[in-house]
């Protein structure tokens, strides 16, 4: 079936945008406050997981919920729902003791991206 | 963009960018896949309808409205929305607030995930490389670069948008605007204090709108 978007509906399609947030009910694996490393993986295909925080330590900041999984739902293995978290990682975690003691960098990560530390 | 491919080749006014933008439009539209009109009505939607006045009037209403903040800092998304803005690359918004002690400042190091509802379509230099691979491992450099100078004892958080949640700062109320009027309050929110990489300045005495 060909879906055709027609300038009647820009509005409406815009309006109600893609929404990623889940309704499962899914158990979370972590809260906020858990320390948690980025798993170091090398995705050949898409993942949300960016290199430079790949094996590097953090906190769990915030809990927003259920989402769909965007390395599985990219690569056409469905929407696999689960936890998404903002994650603060110190940035003398991330780039060395040259980087501020203060400044931290917070990203957003999955379950599957996460291991607790 | 100053990609240096990106210049009008020889015997044509347009550049290649806009050669090969123009070929896949008339590829998709020939073969029915995409409505011309559609399009016109997509491309007016970000030019006149959909920007950073939207962003602003949503700063401005929490700079006036201390009520109104909390719910605006507590669920992004539910607030925006009382002020009709929603939908598309903002259907989860989170909203962090600047304070003397705190700056925050918002990139997307993977691609240019960008709050469109409240800031419309994000700027070049947003999507550019540079910004990208920059914001988070030096931005107190970036940040002097654009002008703002962060001091020692403040911190800087870099919310790197790698989910389908969006981002929008509330930067600091420069003082000297105590009373202003909400709509004089949205007049000097900037798209680029909303991302997080410059300040609000109060206009100089007389400047007022």
């Amino acid at each position: 079936m060909r879906r055709l978007l027609r300038a009647a509906d820009v509005g409406q399609v815009l309006l109600k945008g893609g929404p990623a947030r889940l309704p499962d009910d899914v158990v979370p694996r972590f809260k906020p406050g858990d320390r948690v490393v980025a798993r170091n993986i090398n995705s050949t295909g898409h993942t949300r997981l960016p290199r430079y925080a790949r094996g590097k330590r953090g906190v769990v900041d915030r809990d927003y919920g259920v989402f769909v999984f965007a390395d599985a739902s990219a690569m056409g293995r469905g929407k696999q729902p689960q936890h998404l978290y903002s994650v603060r990682f110190a940035a003398r975690e991330l780039w060395g003791p040259e980087a501020s003691a203060r400044d931290v960098v917070f990203i957003d990560l999955w379950d599957d991206h996460l291991d607790p530390a | 963009m100053s990609d240096h491919h990106d210049h009008a080749e020889e015997g044509s006014p347009l550049t290649e960018t806009e050669l090969r933008v123009r070929a896949l439009e008339s590829l998709l539209v020939e073969k029915g896949l995409v409505d011309p009109t559609a399009l016109d009505a997509l491309i007016d939607t970000y030019e006149t309808k959909v920007g950073p006045r939207n962003g602003a009037h949503v700063v401005a209403h929490a700079w006036a409205d201390p009520a109104y903040k909390v719910r605006l800092l507590e669920d992004g998304s539910k607030a925006i929305a009382e002020l009709g803005y929603m939908g598309r690359q903002g259907e989860d918004m989170v909203v962090l607030e600047n304070t003397p002690k705190v700056h925050n400042m918002v990139v997307c190091t993977l691609c240019s995930c960008y709050p469109w509802p409240v800031l419309g379509l994000p700027p070049v230099w947003y999507k550019s490389a540079p910004y990208r691979s920059r914001a988070v491992l030096d931005p107190r450099g970036v940040l002097r670069e654009l002008g703002v100078e962060v001091p020692e004892d403040v911190e800087v958080r870099v919310w790197d948008s790698t989910s389908e949640v969006r981002y929008l700062v509330i930067p600091e109320r420069p003082r000297g605007t105590e009373g202003w009027s909400e709509a004089e309050l949205a007049g000097i929110v900037t798209r680029d204090s909303m991302i997080g990489v410059a300040k609000v300045q109060a206009p100089a005495r007389g400047g007022r709108r």
